[in-house]
């Protein structure tokens, strides 16, 4: 270290190299201690500490909010980020770090189950934990959790099979009202379909019944883009998927059944952060599985090259008919959950814009990679929550960010990488 | 009958539009070898320039500035509008497809779908989400043609745009440029390296497209005198299904294609109610794809997408 | 019985006739040769029996299967495979990740098992990754298991898409001009990987090649074709005295 100093590190050098001494040996379930103890530290103390540094309340998203509306308020937010989240966590990550690491050591050699439950565990809690501050960011971190699942699932068809794939909001717009009309016909006394036929009580737990049902309903529609995907691909076969999207939208605008373009609403609230957050990890577990295996990895062949994937045995059409109605399947799954978040939806929300954005976190988390869809969904949700008080220009800064990605990183910032959950785990040092 | 002739007149009227659009789409696809996703919202653009052009012009002949005729302010609005369209259009593909041209293609695609958001946000945050209705420039003279409605605009938009298809044609089929544009569309590859200036040739394609694209966003405005931010959308996406359903890269395919949908669009909504005009549109184009998988015109060519 | 049996094969391109009247018979264990100038309709005979394309007429037998009207996959699945005269790797994939892929046809665990990491598809991939590391062991390239196929020599590219049609356990082995632009060294490299191949696993092979010493050497029998016909067939001796296919093809080569 002190020939560092001799050949005379530039400042930034020296503070990223001594941020990373400090953060190596921190495993990622110290992260998730600190994390739950910031949370927990809001919990107790926020209200206390945002008051002390002159804010009115907790800042609900980091004080994004806050600080395009006040500036002034720009040094309270920081000085609160500080305190509340930045201290504490790289506090308990680090001084935990030792003692965690034998656990994590201990835990990881049981199976791979344990400890991938333990960590989801803390990470729900601190969720939780966070969210329980306020209402608005338990719907912030249920619509971000379903827009990870719409990614994994688009980038499933755009990323590893290579098609460019415009139908997904159709696909989500089938599952979210085949999942409603599921629930309100059975478990809701409602102006258009009537009585509940079930008692309420039930509701809860078929609520994965009706998810299933919704995203079988996608997949079945996804047909109509697999067919013609045997013998048509590239652009043809983009806008085929483009015509069905506009054609599923003024189906259901043209169906007075389901409410037409006012849509659907009164759906009971059975998707709290709870369900959101386990069917995203099933999601985010099977595709994963799915993609690792030979035959997830057969889209890759029938990206790359069709003719040799077939002389290598490969069945390109189930391959194609798997990838489209799986991708739909999980796709017409977080429709489902979206319904049941926001308890209305109508056709339009599913248009242009929402493909724009789905293809926006694609594109920008990386092609081929469950990681970059996880980190693509996440950043741009957020990037945009946060954005919002900037209203219009929101609209301008992330188009160019964007821009700048495809422009320096074609292929989106983390592209063909092996998400391998055994890595994740592991005890640093 | 009369009826019929009536919606056929509205057809070729509204496939105007489409067509000229369609062959934006159609050309930077054939030289270029991705869609212009923008395209749809620099004819937005376009319509807007024309637009403001009019409108400022307008206001100066009635204080008496200058002496204007209002054709001549027509024909002036459509000059300007296409110089600086174009201009717009070569903005474009400097920024933002020149850097991206050896990317994989779907990135392209996505650029483009961002341009056209700033575009289009660009333009509430600067004029606001309220429609604006375009100065009307010429008086509306209508003729009774055996029951059948026609009036001068239309038949000046049907008639502007065919002669401009047409000397695209010439140009594309006559001229030293138009030759070097066909070689591009014909090879990728080996062309470049022969000495056509591929740049040129790409600038040269988006300023004409651009160009058509603000004749039919300012017809556009002359035939339903109002404008929006997301006309781009609405008409761009369905112009852009024209040109696949032509068959990508074909000029003449495009032309045929974005009549026949106004063709589609207005009979559909002749025969039924007009809420099923995009549901039964799309259907049609739907099936007519999965049976020419390779559109009406284009030939059989298996794209690979290159990642 | 032979083990490929090719009878009366024509095909039509639209009106054009690219073969005619075709007829093969490969003994397991045999290598055979088809030379011809280009455009003689050499690979249009191997998307034949491949099942790229469907034949207008006649019959392909595999082991007493009949293999027309076979998607290419069921044909390879089958017991035949191939190389490709442009390589046709999957740019995104490393050399193992190939050969794995290649066994596609002989996993059964089905999407249940992809889904869910079943403890079938745990054996099965593992099993898979054995299989292909003994042919990569064999084929000289175990070191560049993990490389992506891109980072190797053509030499080394052509190796790997050996192995991956080894990997599909073919009976038989079509090689579309396996040495088509290598260098002399690898070509002789590449001639011993064929013998070693053929020795070791005891295919049959059947080779199109545009080197004719190449062919002279491995082959016990070899087809002249000319546009669409094979106009001589015998052993490489016979061939070569043949004063047809030498006024066709190789008329060329003896001048210098």
């Amino acid at each position: 270290m002190a020939n560092d100093m001799l050949s005379g590190t530039p400042p930034a050098g020296a503070l990223r190299s001594s941020w990373r001494r400090l953060t190596a040996p921190v495993p990622l379930m110290g992260w998730l201690l600190g994390s739950l103890g910031a949370a927990l530290l809001e919990l107790a103390a926020g209200g206390a500490v945002a008051g002390l540094l002159g804010l009115d309340k907790i800042p609900l998203l980091f004080g994004f909010l806050i600080a395009f509306k006040q500036p002034l308020a720009i040094p309270g937010v920081l000085a609160y980020d500080i305190l509340v989240y930045l201290l504490p966590v790289l506090l308990v990550g680090r001084l935990s770090a030792p003692p965690v690491n034998r656990l994590v050591a201990a835990l990881y050699r049981l199976p791979l189950v344990v400890s991938v439950l333990v960590h989801l565990g803390l990470l729900y809690a601190a969720l939780h934990l966070w969210s329980g501050v306020s209402d608005y960011r338990v719907l912030m971190l249920n619509l971000m959790l379903i827009a990870i699942m719409l990614t994994l699932s688009l980038n499933l068809i755009n990323g590893y099979m290579g098609e460019f794939s415009c139908s997904h909001p159709g696909f989500m717009a089938l599952g979210a009202y085949a999942a409603s009309i599921f629930s309100l016909v059975l478990f809701v006394d409602d102006r258009i379909f009537g009585q509940a036929l079930l008692p309420a009580a039930a509701g809860p737990w078929l609520f994965p019944v009706a998810l299933v049902a919704g995203g079988a309903m996608a997949a079945v529609g996804a047909l109509v883009i697999a067919i013609p995907s045997f013998r048509t691909r590239g652009d043809y076969l983009a806008i085929i998927s483009l015509a069905f999207l506009f054609i599923v939208k003024s189906m259901i605008e043209n169906l007075e059944l389901v409410g037409g373009p006012r849509g659907l609403g009164g759906q009971p609230g059975y998707a709290g952060l709870t369900t959101v957050f386990i069917w995203c990890v099933l999601c985010i577990w099977i595709i994963n599985n799915f993609v690792r295996s030979t035959l997830g990895k057969a889209l890759n062949a029938v990206r790359d090259d069709e003719l040799a994937a077939e002389a290598m045995t490969i069945d390109t059409r189930r391959t194609k008919m798997t990838a489209f109605m799986f991708g739909a399947f999980w796709a017409g799954i977080a429709g489902g959950l979206y319904a049941h978040v926001l308890q209305h939806v109508t056709p339009a929300s599913f248009d242009l814009r929402m493909l724009a954005e789905m293809l926006a976190m694609v594109y920008f988390g990386g092609l081929n990679s469950v990681y970059g869809s996880i980190v693509g969904a996440l950043s741009l949700s957020v990037l945009s929550e946060a954005l919002r008080p900037l209203e219009l220009i929101k609209w301008i800064f992330i188009p160019l960010l964007l821009i700048l990605v495809m422009i320096f990183r074609p292929r989106g910032l983390i592209a063909f990488k092996e998400f391998n959950v055994r890595d994740i785990v592991k005890p640093k040092a | 009958m009369t009826f019929f002739f009536q919606n056929v007149v509205n057809a070729l009227q509204y496939g105007s539009f489409y067509a000229l659009i369609a062959l934006g789409y159609s050309m930077v696809y054939s030289i270029l070898m991705l869609f212009n996703f923008a395209h749809g919202d620099i004819f937005m653009t376009g319509a807007y320039i024309g637009f403001g052009v009019a409108t400022g012009l307008t206001v100066l002949a009635a204080a008496g500035t200058i002496v204007l005729p209002n054709w001549l302010i027509l024909v002036l609005t459509i000059l300007i509008a296409m110089f600086l369209t174009s201009m717009l259009g070569m903005l474009v593909e400097r920024l933002g497809y020149r850097p991206l041209r050896d990317a994989p293609r779907a990135s392209a695609a996505i650029t483009g779908m961002m341009i056209g958001l700033i575009l289009e946000y660009g333009n509430l945050l600067l004029l606001g989400p309220q429609r604006r209705s375009f100065p009307r420039l010429i008086q509306t003279v209508t003729y009774d043609v055996g029951g059948v409605i026609l009036t001068n605009k239309k038949i000046m938009i049907v008639a502007v745009s065919m002669v401009l298809m047409y000397a695209l044609h010439l140009f594309i089929s006559r001229t030293r440029w138009g030759l070097a544009m066909r070689a591009m569309a014909f090879d990728h590859v080996v062309v470049p390296l022969m000495g056509v200036p591929i740049n040129t040739i790409a600038r040269l394609t988006f300023a004409l497209g651009s160009a058509l694209a603000a004749v039919a966003g300012i017809f556009f405005g002359l035939a339903y005198p109002v404008l929006d931010p997301y006309m781009g959308i609405v008409f761009g996406w369905k112009a852009f299904v024209a040109a696949i359903l032509g068959g990508r890269g074909s000029v003449m395919g495009a032309t045929i294609a974005g009549f026949m949908l106004g063709f589609i669009e207005i009979f559909v909504a002749m025969v039924f109610p007009s809420t099923l005009r995009d549901l039964i549109a799309y259907s049609i184009i739907l099936g007519i794809l999965v049976f020419r998988p390779h559109g009406l015109f284009g030939e059989a060519y298996s794209a690979r997408l290159r990642l | 019985m032979p083990l490929l049996d090719v009878k009366k094969m024509t095909h039509y391109f639209g009106g054009l006739r690219a073969v005619h009247d075709y007829h093969l018979s490969i003994e397991p264990g045999q290598i055979r040769g088809l030379i011809g100038p280009n455009g003689a309709g050499k690979t249009t005979i191997f998307n034949l029996l491949t099942g790229i394309h469907k034949p207008t007429e006649g019959e392909i037998l595999l082991d007493g299967n009949s293999l027309v009207g076979l998607f290419p996959h069921q044909i390879a699945a089958l017991g035949l495979g191939r190389t490709f005269q442009n390589l046709c790797l999957w740019r995104h994939m490393t050399v193992l990740e190939h050969v794995m892929l290649a066994r596609y046809a002989r996993l059964d665990y089905g999407l249940v098992g992809a889904f869910f990491g079943t403890a079938k598809r745990q054996r099965q991939e593992a099993e898979s990754e054995i299989v292909a590391r003994k042919l990569l062991r064999m084929l000289g390239i175990e070191d560049l298991a993990e490389q992506n196929v891109l980072n190797l020599s053509y030499g080394n590219q052509r190796r790997v898409e050996m192995a991956r049609a080894l990997a599909t356990e073919p009976k038989i082995l079509f090689l579309d001009e396996p040495t088509a632009g290598m260098t002399p060294e690898e070509l002789i490299q590449m001639m011993a990987i064929i013998r070693q191949v053929h020795a070791e696993l005891g295919l049959a092979i059947f080779l199109i090649e545009h080197r004719l010493k190449m062919v002279m050497e491995l082959c016990e029998q070899i087809q002249t074709l000319v546009f669409g016909e094979v106009i001589a067939e015998g052993t490489p001796e016979e061939i070569q005295n043949n004063p047809q296919v030498i006024e066709a093809y190789l008329g060329k080569e003896t001048l210098h």
